[in-house]
């Protein structure tokens, strides 16, 4: 046996599984989209989807949500990958523990935490309602704010790694140097982390912003059914309708639009860095 | 002193880290809180102090049931994921093999698209070929999410390992078996442990697969939690939920003693 037959050999059974359960059901899911009723194939469930306003509204909200999302994430992120960059080694270990227990826990017992919280009797509703920051009665469930708050809190941890694995390879010295030629702290992490840290920032950005088009556990229990976002939508499709050529061709337009707000953002980011 | 941090802005470092931690950890807080509340209705701060709806949880056949179909699952899942992605990740890193670019990428890509439009076609794909949906069907799905986090924390480990070890044993006359076994496998033991253990922690936890692919009699203990949030949630979803957070708490300890935690941040 030579080398390279070793080599296929201890990755043949990775493959199989790669293309017989990862490649052939999407490949099924895109076709499924455009099969007709008689066997044929049809677009007919593209055109249901982008000639109704209801589902043109789902698309948008998703858009919307996912990008407020994402910008806060990166907002609260990126100062929380600095500090846990330049921390001293003991706080730094507490810090990644605080990142990575939310984010080694089940979604749906964190969405519990926030449907506690931010219900009619819970503490968060209460107290903005006692600073009379909300009128009575207010309510943050089953609106899109209590979307975007779950959703940050799910996807923070994804955002701030990200960040912190470049950070933690950024010279410190050239930090440093810039701060000997008069830069004062803040300018100093505006002129040369900043940039440095680019990489991470359009990483986490990435998956912060396909994670959160493509979530429905915690939209579907924090928005309720009144505010639908695409993949909820794709989920009604196939336990409640029953709909399976009209979920994926949902699952196909999720992906295409995920895919076209990515690409053009790659771009862009990569401009920024060169 | 250049690096100094001026005064005003460490003091909002830290409370920025006060607020953020309030922020991560609270919703966490809140559902061991209400677990260990007397009354029976949901609240927090919770009414009193009892274990009552542990009691509960624990004489449930519907979360007994839910919990030994996720142990099982998981620990299948575990084995396949660490063997499969282990076996993958040591021949990636040897690169003897054409396009090893492209499998690495492809290796790692279940972790880039979307669960949900893997698990769409995980659904329809089984129905159509096997019919209705089985603990197959799910081990087989979770495999081929968990898989490439063993993939990535045994590259991880292998990047940083001796590359003239396994020459070493090839000119003192190992065979190829005793190589693998002897100088490969050793070499990898702590990435492949950590993965192993993330892919406990990712099929346990693991919601949305489960959802698509659950039927009455196959209801993982996310799923049969997600069931009960969506209808009529009591303090004993809340004594489920934190008893998956004691399990989350472990793994973390364990993973840390593996491979310690800052090493797992940063891959």
């Amino acid at each position: 046996m030579t080398d390279r037959q070793e080599s296929a050999l201890l990755l043949l059974p990775g493959l199989l599984l790669l293309a017989g359960a990862f490649l052939v059901p999407i490949l099924q899911m895109l076709a499924l989209s455009v099969a007709g009723p008689d066997g044929g194939w049809t677009l007919d469930h593209f055109r249901r989807f982008l000639g109704d306003g209801f589902y043109l509204a789902v698309l948008a909200r998703t858009v919307r949500l996912s990008l407020v999302i994402t910008a806060i994430c990166l907002a609260v992120g990126f100062p929380m990958a600095y500090i846990m960059a330049r921390a001293r080694p003991r706080p730094r270990v507490w810090l990644i523990v605080l990142v990575i227990l939310p984010l080694m826990t089940s979604v749906v017992v964190r969405t519990f935490g926030w449907m506690v919280l931010l219900s009619r009797s819970g503490l968060v509703s209460g107290l903005l309602r006692d600073f009379g920051l909300a009128p009575r009665n207010f309510a943050l469930m089953y609106t899109e704010t209590a979307i975007v708050i779950g959703m940050v809190q799910v996807l923070l941890p994804f955002m701030a790694l990200s960040i912190l694995g470049v950070i933690l390879r950024i010279d410190p010295r050239i930090e440093e140097a810039a701060r000997t030629m008069g830069c004062s702290f803040l300018r100093a992490l505006a002129a040369v982390v900043l940039p440095l840290s680019l990489p991470g920032i359009v990483a986490g950005s990435l998956l912060v912003f396909t994670l959160s088009a493509s979530s429905f556990v915690t939209p579907n229990l924090l928005g309720g059914p009144r505010v639908q976002v695409l993949a909820a939508s794709v989920w009604r499709a196939v336990t409640q309708t029953l709909d399976w050529p009209f979920a994926a061709a949902q699952a196909v337009i999720l992906f295409a639009g995920v895919l076209a707000i990515l690409v053009p953002y790659i771009r862009i980011a990569g401009r920024g860095h060169g | 002193m250049v690096r100094a941090v001026p005064p005003a802005l460490r003091v909002a470092a830290v409370v920025f880290v006060a607020l953020t931690a309030v922020f991560l950890v609270g919703p966490l807080v809140v559902v061991v809180g209400v677990s260990l509340s007397e009354s029976q209705f949901i609240a927090f701060p919770p009414a009193g102090l009892s274990l009552r709806w542990y009691d509960r949880v624990l004489s449930s056949e519907a979360f007994l049931a839910a919990g030994w179909l996720s142990l099982r699952l998981a620990l299948l899942v575990t084995l396949s994921a660490t063997l499969v992605g282990g076996a993958a990740a040591i021949a990636i890193h040897r690169r003897r093999l054409p396009g090893g670019e492209v499998l690495g990428a492809l290796f790692l890509s279940p972790l880039v698209l979307p669960t949900i439009i893997y698990a769409i076609g995980m659904l329809m794909l089984w129905s159509a070929l096997f019919g209705p949906v089985s603990l197959a069907a799910l081990w087989i799905g979770h495999t081929v999410i968990a898989a490439p986090y063993v993939v990535r924390t045994t590259l991880a480990v292998l990047a940083d390992s001796d590359p003239f070890a396994e020459e070493a044993a090839r000119t003192m006359g190992a065979g190829r078996l005793r190589r693998l076994w002897l100088v490969v496998l050793p070499q990898c033991l702590p990435g492949l442990g950590a993965g192993a253990f993330f892919a406990f922690n990712l099929s346990f936890d693991e919601a949305v697969l489960s959802l698509f692919l659950r039927r009455p009699g196959l209801t993982t203990l996310p799923v049969q939690i997600y069931g009960q949030l969506e209808f009529s949630p009591d303090p004993s979803v809340a004594a489920v939920s934190s008893l998956m957070i004691a399990v989350t708490v472990g793994l973390i300890v364990v993973i840390d003693r593996i491979v310690g935690v800052q090493k797992v941040a940063s891959t």
